[in-house]
């Protein structure tokens, strides 16, 4: 973490890219707290994240991050949930046309 | 910037299509932002099996040996049961009986006048796995059925060559390399929101409707036959070309109909290459991006924790 004051934070993630950023920062967009907040990945070769994070104060930008986080892991959940149990319907007879297909 | 936080919105989730290995789904009331990091999680981050070391012990043919490795890695393996094992980058604290590698073995003379070839029917399976095998895996002495698969061909033998090896198939993902991919395309596509100004219309005459309705290169629009108005026979098969719109144009009728992308239905279409069944390929890509999203959460509160204290 890069920081001047907790309400105006760098946040610098390892290992991870677009695919977690793009829901975070749209997640941190629709926080009424947030000013600001965007993501970049410098150069494609190295894996770090910069995700800036300004916030009007109530908050601080780490909460902010918090929120967002656990707004994009219930988007998550419930996507899981209805494909668990509608896959599980249909995964039993999914199953045995697998096997007959790779066991003939 | 709104005072107020606009409403969650619950996504949902219908299967349209289903079977291993084509799977077809609506995703809506979530952003497109979620949809491409699934999207993105089904290509590159869901683990799978696939050869990754092999040992040469003889090889005679007309391939050179990393020709060959190369293409005993790109083999699709039969992945269900992945999450058994360990990749080779994942961190274990049980070192010592952590499940890795499962070992084919190859060994095939060309003894007759034909060329022989040499396909993934002809790997022999690791015993202690015999239910990870290549996909459409027959392997000879068994009935061949002439119109089943034939195998993925690796190499062709002419007489007296041979090729003898060992392969050790690993879990991997996507990301390191292309073989781990578990799906041959996964795309999706926002559902569009199509409206005829039908006032408008009505001022086309039969053939010009007819000609507006052909000008599309799928077939969206129809003229009913009861009513002879224009209507939406099928908006999926709409691909964002702008042919109707141009036509409109040129008819002197812009604001015909106004197509726009829905940014909160995405329509998922899911191939699988045999290696899971798709089923499992999105159930596995939920888990693992809801793992990325616990695995930062836990960093920011271990990094953050001591700049509250500071704080105080």
């Amino acid at each position: 973490m890069v920081t001047r004051n907790e309400n105006a934070v760098t946040f610098s993630v390892q290992d991870e890219d677009h695919t977690l950023a793009n829901p975070v920062r749209f997640m941190l967009n629709k926080n009424p707290h947030v000013s600001f907040t965007g993501y970049s990945i410098t150069h494609p070769a190295e894996k770090i994240l910069n995700l800036r994070v300004q916030t009007t104060g109530e908050i601080t930008s780490t909460e902010a991050f918090r929120q967002a986080l656990n707004s994009v892991i219930d988007v998550c959940q419930h996507v899981k949930s209805p494909v668990c149990s509608l896959f599980s319907n249909t995964a039993m007879a999914a199953m045995k046309v697998v096997e007959l297909f790779c066991h003939c | 910037m709104g005072e107020r936080a606009p409403p969650k919105r619950i996504p949902q989730v219908n299967v349209r299509k289903i079977s291993p290995d084509f799977c077809e789904f609506v995703l809506s009331d979530t952003d497109p932002s979620v949809a491409n990091a699934l999207r993105r999680v089904m290509l590159s981050e869901v683990p799978t099996l696939a050869i990754d070391l092999v040992e040469i012990e003889v090889n005679t043919t007309v391939l050179n040996d990393e020709f060959i490795a190369h293409r005993l890695g790109l083999i699709p393996l039969v992945s269900q049961r992945v999450g058994e094992f360990t990749g080779a980058y994942d961190t274990n604290d049980d070192e010592e009986n952590a499940l890795m590698d499962i070992v084919f073995t190859m060994d095939v003379k060309c003894t007759g006048d034909d060329t022989l070839d040499v396909t993934s029917n002809d790997l022999q399976l690791d015993h202690n796995f015999q239910d990870i095998h290549p996909v459409a895996y027959h392997p000879s002495g068994m009935p061949m059925d002439p119109e089943a698969e034939r195998g993925v061909l690796l190499v062709k033998l002419r007489k007296g060559q041979h090729l003898k090896l060992k392969a050790i198939a690993r879990k991997g993902i996507g990301k390191d390399h292309a073989k781990w991919q578990p799906v041959a395309t996964v795309t999706f596509q926002y559902m569009p929101d199509i409206r005829i100004n039908q006032a408008l219309m009505d001022t086309l005459s039969e053939e010009q409707k007819l000609e507006w309705v052909r000008s599309s290169p799928n077939p969206v629009f129809r003229v009913n036959p009861v009513t002879a108005q224009v209507e939406v026979l099928d908006a999926e098969a709409y691909r964002y070309d702008g042919e109707v719109i141009a036509k409109a144009k040129a008819f002197g009728k812009e604001g015909l109909v106004s197509i726009t992308p829905r940014q909160d239905m995405f329509i998922f279409r899911v191939e699988g290459t045999g290696a899971m069944p798709t089923q499992q390929i999105v159930l596995s890509a939920i888990e693992v991006l809801l793992r990325k999203l616990d695995t930062l959460q836990q960093s920011l509160a271990s990094e953050a924790a001591p700049m509250a204290v500071d704080n105080l």
